[in-house]
C-alpha cells in the first residue's frame, strides 16, 4: 500500500452550499433519504457580534484503523490496495455491525442494493476513470482537496504542510483522513 | 450514443414512490407518460445552467447510462468549471416525474386544478382564438407579456411586439432592476464587480456565498483567501457572508443608505477622496457634496445602530486601500422605497475612491466591438442580429409609462407589479389577457392575494413553464416548455474585461411532447396570422446568423461552449494596458501616464459620471440630487420582516425539484432570543406572523444571528398550490406578508415590511 488517499476540508473557504453534497448523489446515485456526504453549517456559536458557523463535513473519515473493518464478519468491508475503505456489496450480509461500529455515524443501509454503503472516495466512479471525487470536482470555493499524502509534491501534502489542520475524534485511534483546516474567527486566514 | 431506460433514471433522480404515485394522477406529467426512450446526445456537451438566473458555463454528460453529472466549464475561467447545488441537480428536475410534457387545458375553475391534456394544434388554436378575439375588441396592447429575463426572452418579447403590445415585462422590478438603473443613471451603463482583484470589500448584504454568483462568489473568496482581502459586511441577520467577514455590523433594516451617506460624508469632509478622478470623471460633484454635509457618522449611528467611529474607521480603511478597493452594490432585495438613493449611495462611494476601471474595482464590459477598436485588429467577433423588417410599433404607451418618473424603467424590464393595478383598477387601462414564459409572480411578486385577483380577473391566462408553478396553476393554458438540458440557444454574450461568448446545447433528446420555448412562441406567432415576422427556420440558421456563416467560428464555439478572446483590459490599470499593447501590434497609443484613461467615455448626457442627474432631476422632480429620506417600514409595535436568498434554492423557481426539495423544504423564522423570550416562543414552536396584508405560519429558529428588532427567513417557500407537491405548504409564503408597494424612479417591488409574531 504505497498510496496514502487523504481529503483535506477547508472550513475557512467552506461555505455550506451543499453543491458537494449534491454532486456526490448525483455521481454515486445515491438514493433518496440516505448520503454519502452532507456539510452541516452548525450555529452560530458565541456572543453577538462576536458569532460564528461551524462548517462540518460529515462523510466516512477513511480510517486507517477502521473499526467498521475490524468487526465485518464476512470481509465485506476492507481496506483495498490504495487504502480507502470499500463495501463487497455482494458480501455484505446487512448485519449492520458496522453501522454500529463506526464512531462517525457515516454508514447506511442503501435502500437499493441492501448493502452498507457510504463515501468510498468515489473510488469505483471517479477515481476510476481517473478524476477527481465529485465532490471536490464542484466545490465552488475550493475547499476540498484531494490527493495522495505520500507524494511530497500533491496539494493535499503541501496543504497539510503549511497550514494547520485537525482531524474529527483522533481520540478514538481511528487514523481519520479526513483532515479539516479550522475556522479563524471573523475573516478568512490567507 | 446511449440509451437510457426511463425508470433508472427515475430511480437515479431520487424520486420516492409515494411523490410516484401522487403525480401518475396528473394529466400531462412526465409520470403519466409510459415508456419515453431517453438519450444523451453526447459524451460531453458545453452549455449553460438554467437552475438560477447566474447562467454559469457548464459539462454535462450521462454517467453509466443512469445519470447526468453536471460540473463547470473548465474554459470559463473565473467559474473556475465549479457548480453549485442548484446546478448539480438539474438532472434532477428534468427527470422529475411531476414535470409537465404535454399541453394542458384547464377544465375546471380557474386556479382548481382539473386539466386535461391537448394537443400542441388545439393549444396554438386556443391561443390565437383569445389573444386575437382580446386584440380585436380591446387593442394588443391589453395583453401582458411577462418572461423571466435569459436567453430566450427575447423570443418571447419578439412575439409580443409582433402581436403589437407595448406591454412586456421581466422579473427586473421584482429583483436586480434597481441597482441596474441606478448605475444607469449615473454611468449610463451597468457595471461589474472585480470582487477578485479587490484589497478592501463593504458589504451591504449581499450575500454572495448563499445567493451564490459563480464568479463573484468564488472571486471573493480568492479576495480573501489570497490576497487578504478585508471584507466589512452591513447586515441585519448573520448570514454566511456575515460569518466570513472580518467586521460584521447588524445594521438596522433598511438604513443602509445612511451608512453609505455617511461613508461619502467622511470621504469628501476629511478629503480622503481622488480629486483628480472627480475632477476628470464626475459632474454634479458639488451638489452632491453640499447635501451630504449633513450626513456625519454621528447623524448615521442614531439611524443605522452602527457606531459613528467604525463609519468613520471603516471610510478610512476604504480610502487607504483605493483605488483596489469596492463597495458591492448588491443584487435583490429592495430594503425600502428609498431603493434609488440607496443604490446610487453606494455608487457614490466607489466614484469618490476613484475606483472605476481598476483593478478590485468596478468597470464596464467589453465587448467585441469596443475591445476590438482599442486592439485595432478584429480579436472577437462581432455577433450579427438578424434582423425583421416591417415590426409594427405599438400604438398604445406601455401601463407603467404614465408616470414620468420611470421613464429608465421599462428599458430594464418595466414595472412589473403594475399589471396587478391595470387589471384591477384599469389603471392606467384595463388588461384582459396575459400570457407569461417561466415567471412565476404568485410566488415572487407581493401581496399574493392581489396577484390571485389580479388572475382571476383575466379573461384568458397563458403561461409556459416546465411545471405547473404556483402560477401556472391559475392559467388557462399551459404550454410545457423543454428543460434546458434538452435544447439549443442562440449564443450568448458573457464579456467581462475582454470579449467571451458561450451557448446553451441540449445534453439529452427531448422526454414527452414539450418544445423549446422559442419554438413555442414562433408556433403561436404563426397561429396568430404572424409568420412574416419569423425570418428564421430554426435555432441553427440563428446560430449561424449571428456568427455571419462563418461555421468554422460557430463550430468552435459549440465545441468549446465558452470562448474567451483576447486578454483582460481594465482603461486605467497600467499593467492591464502594458500587456495589451504588447499583445497587439496595432493597438492603441496609451496615455502618458500608461493607460487608456482618456478614452474612458460614459453613456450619460455630458459624457462624464453623473453624481447629481440633471436628466433625473428632469423625470423624476427632487431626485436630481442623492439624498436620505426616512422610510418608515413598520410600526412600533412591529418586528422588521427580512428575506434573502439560500444556496440550494432559486427564488421562485427551484423548490419542487426533488433533490433540492429533499435538502431543504421549508423556511424557518430567525428570531432572537430575547425577541423570541418576550413572546413565550421556544425553538421549533410553530409561529403565526402577521403583516397588513397576510398572515403565515411556519416554525421558530431562536439564534443570536439576527436582530432583536427583525425576523428572517429565506424565501421562495410555502406554495399553496397542490400541483407543487414537494413544494405545497411547506414554510412561510414571503409574498403573502409584504404589502404591494413600488419604490419611486426604479420601480422596484418592496421586500420589508412589519409583521407581529405569535406562538400557535
Ligand atoms: S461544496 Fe465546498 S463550499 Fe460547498 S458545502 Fe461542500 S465543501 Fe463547503
Ligand atoms: S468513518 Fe466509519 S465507515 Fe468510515 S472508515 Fe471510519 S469507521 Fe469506517
Ligand atoms: S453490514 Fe455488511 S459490511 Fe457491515 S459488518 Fe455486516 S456484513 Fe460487514
Ligand atoms: S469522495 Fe465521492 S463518494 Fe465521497 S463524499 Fe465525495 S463525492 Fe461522495
Amino acid at each position: 500500500m504505497n498510496k496514502r488517499y487523504v481529503m483535506v476540508h477547508d472550513e475557512n473557504k467552506c461555505i455550506g452550499c451543499q453543491a458537494c453534497n449534491v454532486a456526490c448523489r448525483s455521481e454515486n446515485g445515491t438514493p433518496e433519504g440516505v448520503t454519502r456526504l452532507q456539510v452541516r453549517v452548525e450555529g452560530p456559536f458565541g456572543q453577538a457580534p462576536n458569532l460564528h458557523f461551524k462548517y462540518h463535513r460529515v462523510s466516512c473519515q477513511q480510517c486507517e484503523d477502521a473499526p467498521c473493518v475490524k468487526v465485518c464478519p464476512t470481509g465485506a468491508a476492507y481496506v483495498g490496495e490504495d487504502g480507502i475503505v470499500t463495501i463487497k456489496e455482494d458480501k455484505c450480509v446487512g448485519c449492520m455491525y458496522c453501522v454500529a461500529a463506526c464512531p462517525y455515524k457515516v454508514r447506511f443501509v442503501n435502500p437499493e442494493t441492501k448493502a452498507t454503503d457510504k463515501c468510498n472516495f468515489c473510488k469505483d466512479t471517479r477515481l476510476a476513470r481517473g478524476e477527481l471525487p465529485a465532490c471536490v470536482t464542484v466545490c465552488p470555493t475550493d475547499a476540498l482537496t484531494f490527493g495522495d499524502a505520500n507524494e511530497p509534491d500533491s496539494e493535499v501534502a503541501k496543504l497539510l504542510n503549511t497550514k494547520p489542520s485537525y482531524q474529527d475524534k483522533i481520540h478514538l485511534g481511528t487514523k481519520p483522513r479526513i483532515y479539516r483546516i479550522p475556522t479563524k474567527r471573523g475573516g478568512i486566514e490567507s | 450514443m446511449i440509451k437510457l431506460d426511463r425508470r433508472n433514471f427515475l430511480k437515479g433522480a431520487g424520486a420516492g414512490s409515494a411523490t410516484c404515485a401522487l403525480a401518475t394522477m396528473l394529466p400531462g406529467s412526465l409520470a403519466a407518460l409510459e415508456n419515453a426512450p431517453l438519450q444523451g446526445v453526447g459524451k460531453e456537451v458545453a452549455s449553460i445552467c438554467e437552475m438560477c438566473s447566474t447562467r454559469c458555463p457548464i459539462s454535462a454528460r450521462v454517467v453509466d447510462g443512469k445519470n447526468v453529472f453536471i460540473t463547470g466549464n473548465k474554459e470559463a475561467k473565473s467559474f473556475g468549471g465549479k457548480v453549485c447545488a442548484r446546478g448539480g441537480a438539474g438532472h434532477s428536475l428534468l427527470y422529475d416525474p411531476q414535470r409537465i410534457v404535454n399541453p394542458l387545458k384547464r377544465v375546471g375553475e380557474r386556479g382548481e386544478g382539473k386539466w386535461a391534456e391537448i394537443s400542441w394544434d388545439e393549444a396554438y388554436e386556443m391561443m390565437a382564438t383569445n389573444l386575437n378575439r382580446i386584440k380585436r375588441e380591446h387593442g394588443p396592447e391589453a395583453v401582458a407579456f411577462s418572461s423571466k429575463k435569459g436567453s430566450l426572452s427575447g423570443h418571447f418579447f419578439h412575439l409580443a411586439k409582433a402581436f403589437g403590445s407595448p406591454n412586456t415585462f421581466t422579473h427586473g422590478s421584482l429583483c436586480p432592476g434597481a441597482y441596474v438603473i441606478a448605475a444607469k443613471s449615473m454611468f449610463g451603463t451597468k457595471l461589474k464587480r472585480d470582487l477578485g482583484n479587490s484589497k478592501y470589500i463593504i458589504n451591504f448584504g449581499h450575500n454572495i456565498y448563499e445567493g451564490i454568483n459563480m464568479s463573484e462568489t468564488r472571486g471573493m473568496m480568492k479576495a480573501q483567501s489570497e490576497r487578504g482581502a478585508k471584507l466589512v459586511v452591513f447586515e441585519p441577520r448573520f448570514s454566511v457572508v456575515a460569518d466570513k467577514a472580518d467586521e460584521w455590523h447588524a445594521v438596522r433594516p433598511g438604513t443602509d443608505v445612511a451608512v453609505a451617506l455617511a461613508l461619502c460624508h467622511v470621504l469628501i469632509t476629511d478629503k480622503l477622496y481622488d480629486q483628480s478622478f472627480v475632477e476628470r470623471y464626475v459632474v454634479g460633484f458639488e451638489e452632491f457634496a453640499r447635501e451630504v454635509k449633513a450626513y456625519t457618522p454621528e447623524w448615521a449611528e442614531g439611524i443605522t445602530d452602527v457606531k459613528a467611529k467604525d463609519i468613520r474607521r471603516i471610510a478610512y480603511e476604504l480610502a487607504a486601500a483605493a483605488p483596489h478597493a469596492v463597495v458591492d452594490f448588491g443584487h435583490r432585495a429592495t430594503f425600502t422605497t428609498e431603493e434609488f438613493d440607496m443604490r446610487r449611495a453606494i455608487f457614490a462611494a466607489n466614484v469618490l475612491i476613484g475606483n472605476i476601471e481598476r483593478k478590485g474595482g468596478l468597470y464596464l464590459g467589453k465587448k467585441a466591438k469596443t475591445y476590438n477598436k482599442f486592439a485595432g485588429e478584429t480579436v472577437a467577433p462581432k455577433l450579427a442580429k438578424p434582423g425583421v423588417e416591417g415590426m409594427p410599433k405599438p400604438t398604445a404607451k406601455r401601463i407603467d409609462q404614465m408616470d414620468k418618473q420611470y421613464t429608465m424603467v421599462w428599458k430594464n424590464g418595466g414595472v412589473y407589479q403594475s399589471i396587478l393595478a391595470a387589471t384591477l383598477e384599469a389603471k392606467p387601462y384595463q388588461l384582459r389577457g396575459w400570457v407569461m414564459s417561466r415567471t412565476n409572480p404568485m410566488q415572487t411578486m407581493t401581496d399574493r392575494a392581489k396577484v390571485l385577483e389580479a388572475l382571476k380577473k383575466m379573461e384568458f391566462v397563458a403561461v409556459c413553464d416546465v411545471y405547473i408553478s404556483e402560477t401556472a396553476a391559475y392559467a388557462d393554458l399551459i404550454l410545457p416548455e423543454s428543460t434546458y438540458l434538452e435544447r439549443d440557444e442562440e449564443i450568448a454574450d458573457k464579456s467581462g474585461k475582454n470579449p467571451a461568448y458561450y451557448v446553451r446545447q441540449r445534453v439529452v433528446e427531448t422526454i414527452g411532447n414539450t418544445k423549446p420555448s422559442w419554438q413555442i412562441f414562433k408556433e403561436v406567432g404563426d397561429a396568430l396570422g404572424l409568420s412574416k415576422f419569423y425570418p428564421w427556420e430554426n435555432m441553427e440558421t440563428l446560430q449561424l446568423a449571428q456568427m455571419k456563416r462563418d461555421d468554422k467560428a460557430l463550430r468552435h464555439i459549440r465545441e468549446k461552449g465558452y470562448v474567451s478572446y483576447g486578454k483582460p483590459l481594465m482603461l486605467r490599470e497600467p499593467s492591464m494596458v502594458a500587456k495589451f499593447i504588447d499583445t497587439y501590434a496595432n493597438a492603441r497609443k496609451a496615455d502618458d501616464d500608461g493607460t487608456y484613461a482618456s478614452a474612458l467615455k460614459f453613456k450619460t448626457p455630458s459624457g462624464k459620471i453623473e453624481l447629481s442627474s440633471a436628466a433625473v432631476e428632469e423625470f423624476a422632480p427632487g431626485r436630481g440630487v442623492i439624498r436620505y429620506r426616512d422610510a418608515p417600514l413598520k410600526r412600533a409595535d412591529e418586528l422588521y420582516f427580512i428575506q434573502g436568498k439560500v444556496a440550494v434554492h432559486t427564488n421562485g423557481a427551484t423548490h419542487n425539484v426533488p433533490i433540492l426539495a429533499n435538502l431543504m423544504a421549508d423556511n424557518a423564522v430567525w428570531i432572537h432570543p430575547v425577541t423570541a423570550g418576550r413572546l413565550g416562543i421556544s425553538h421549533g414552536d410553530a409561529i403565526r406572523l402577521t403583516s397588513s396584508v397576510g398572515s403565515e405560519t411556519s416554525y421558530a429558529m431562536v439564534t443570536p444571528g439576527i436582530r432583536q428588532d427583525t425576523v428572517f427567513a429565506y424565501m421562495g417557500f410555502g406554495s399553496k398550490n397542490k400541483e407543487l407537491i414537494r413544494a405545497s405548504g411547506k414554510g412561510l409564503h414571503c409574498g403573502n406578508l409584504l404589502p404591494d408597494s413600488t419604490a419611486p424612479v426604479v420601480g422596484m417591488n418592496l421586500h420589508t415590511t412589519g409583521v407581529k409574531v405569535e406562538k400557535v
